[in-house]
């Protein structure tokens, strides 16, 4: 594969105290691509998706094992831990704007407060990056309001924008859409499309079909363990697991 | 039991509770209404811009006092709140749950319930017996000293209501932790931050015992901070002990200022607190 991988994961393992919550996790993540990472509740994608910025770490007693390439870099033992974030972006379940700042502020934060930016080029940037995930025209005339003022959607839009600034790598998405109505969930599954382009993304969701539309490459995960990941088509018409078949099919989980 | 007899309770319940609140906050109006009766004849132009008149001569004035009010006040803020600030911070962001952090937590909560006295005497042996003269600097010293519980209090309080989506937001972008502490989660929970550190400065501005034994009195205006100050607070004890009737009419005169300062600091944290829940933040 070489220099098509975006991410390598070898022999990831990773704990919460005593419990382990991932086992011996073996994938490589295609660059340029949509990967989605699928399975019940407890499964251990979330802890999979942190460990790829670093961010399961950070939780009391948490423990990680094994390697992950970034770009052919370790992101625990050859990079900063900040790197590794500022190269692998975040959206969450529930929006998360900053509602101390203004719709504009909130997408060059990242740029602002870790430094290293040019001043003049803060507005140019958060143009360009609210025109990539479209949320220009709904909020050019109130660039100085909250960042919390906007819609649950909207919101949502702004954190992928505020990420997409960083000018990521990865863009890790955990949920992006469960807390969202019917029309903001399709807004951000074709955004999801769109941004191949810039990034690999890779995310997370409880809905099958989601999954479905909007990957290249799924992964299905189930009690910690990778049961299997392949491009989206043959997992989803020729499962090669019966775990895998019985899940997208909606027989458990 | 009856329908009427549900709601003649109820009713007694009611009356009862406003019956004890009544006279709960009827020594507050008296108190207010006897400082506004006694107090509002003092006040003039003089009395706020003048220094005392030499005993036995009439008129004159308390500007030097309150003069002396608004410099210590300000002196103990320029270092009592950001340090206020600080612990606050360090309590909520930098350490909740290990022993250091409790020993911090219990000792800025002992040092809420420390009497002021204690405070001015402190100031005193520290300060005022190193230098041998009574100085407005322990003033300020001892006053900063009580409003680092308060803001710190405040601080920690309205730092750890902000929401962990929001910190895991700024950790995902690779933000520093000083930044994000200072420019996202302090800057969310400033409103609560700016009541606390008002109030802390309505509390000071009552306190008397600590001036006595720091900043003392003085009949002029002041020219240095390390010299002995006059306080609003402290002409209060002064002039009303003193038995001369012109004194005392100066001493209410002095309280309605003090009250209407502290009540203009209370209603400014009712301003901006109602300002921070309209921005929905």
């Amino acid at each position: 594969m070489g220099a098509d991988v975006e991410l390598d994961v070898l022999s990831l393992n990773a704990w919460f105290g005593e419990k382990q919550a991932l086992k011996n996790i073996n994938i490589q993540i295609p660059r340029r691509t949509v990967t989605a990472v699928i399975g019940p509740s407890g499964c251990g994608k979330s802890t999979f998706i942190r460990c790829m910025n670093r961010m399961h770490e950070l939780i009391p007693g948490a423990r990680v094992a094994g390697k992950v390439l970034l770009g052919g870099e370790d992101i625990y033992t050859e990079m900063d831990a900040m790197d590794v974030r500022r190269k692998v972006g975040m959206v969450f379940q529930k929006p998360n704007p900053f509602p101390n700042m203004s719709v504009e502020d909130n997408v060059v934060a990242g740029l602002k407060l870790s430094g290293g930016y040019k001043k003049g080029e803060l507005g140019r940037i958060a143009e360009k990056n609210l025109r990539a995930v479209g949320l220009w025209d709904e909020v050019k005339d109130e660039l100085k309001k909250s960042g919390a003022s906007l819609s649950g959607g909207q919101q949502q839009r702004l954190c992928i924008a505020r990420a997409l600034a960083m000018e990521p790598e990865v863009i890790l998405m955990d949920e992006p859409t469960s807390a969202l109505d019917p029309a903001s969930t399709a807004k951000i599954e074709e955004l999801v499309q769109k941004l191949k382009a810039y990034a690999t993304i890779i995310i997370i969701t409880h809905n099958v079909q989601q999954a479905a539309r909007v990957s290249d490459m799924t992964c299905f995960f189930y009690l910690g363990e990778v049961v299997e990941f392949d491009n989206t088509k043959a997992l989803f018409e020729a499962p090669k697991n019966p775990l895998t078949e019985r899940y997208i099919t909606g027989r458990f989980g | 039991m009856g329908l009427l007899s549900r709601k003649a309770h109820d009713k007694a319940a009611r009356g009862l509770c406003l019956l004890i609140t009544l006279s709960a906050i009827s020594p507050l109006i008296w108190i207010v209404a006897s400082i506004i009766a006694n107090g509002a004849s003092a006040i003039s132009w003089e009395f706020v811009t003048s220094l005392p008149k030499p005993f036995g001569e009439g008129g004159g004035g308390i500007g030097h006092a309150i003069l002396g009010t608004f410099i210590i006040n300000a002196l103990a803020s320029v270092w009592g709140i950001p340090a206020g600030i600080l612990t606050g911070m360090y309590l909520s962001e930098y350490d909740r749950s290990s022993r250091l952090g409790s020993a911090v937590r219990v000792a800025v909560e002992s040092l809420a319930g420390v009497p002021s006295l204690i405070f001015g005497i402190f100031a005193f042996s520290l300060i005022v017996l190193a230098v041998r003269h009574y100085t407005a600097l322990a003033a300020a010293f001892a006053l900063g000293l009580m409003m680092i519980p308060l803001v710190a209090k405040a601080t920690e309080e309205s730092m750890k209501v902000v929401s962990d989506d929001i910190r895991e937001a700024a950790i995902a972008l690779g933000i520093p932790k000083w930044s994000r502490t200072i420019k996202i989660v302090l800057s969310i929970a400033r409103g609560g931050v700016l009541s606390g550190s008002l109030l802390a400065f309505a509390r000071i501005s009552g306190e008397t015992a600590p001036l006595l034994f720091t900043a003392l009195f003085s009949y002029f205006w002041p020219t240095s901070l390390d010299q002995p100050m006059a306080t609003l607070q402290v002409v209060i004890y002064n002039y009303a002990l003193s038995g001369f009737d012109d004194w005392i009419l100066k001493a209410w005169g002095a309280s309605l200022l003090l009250m209407l300062l502290v009540l203009s600091i209370n209603i400014a944290v009712r301003v901006s607190t109602r300002q921070k829940y309209a921005e929905g933040a």
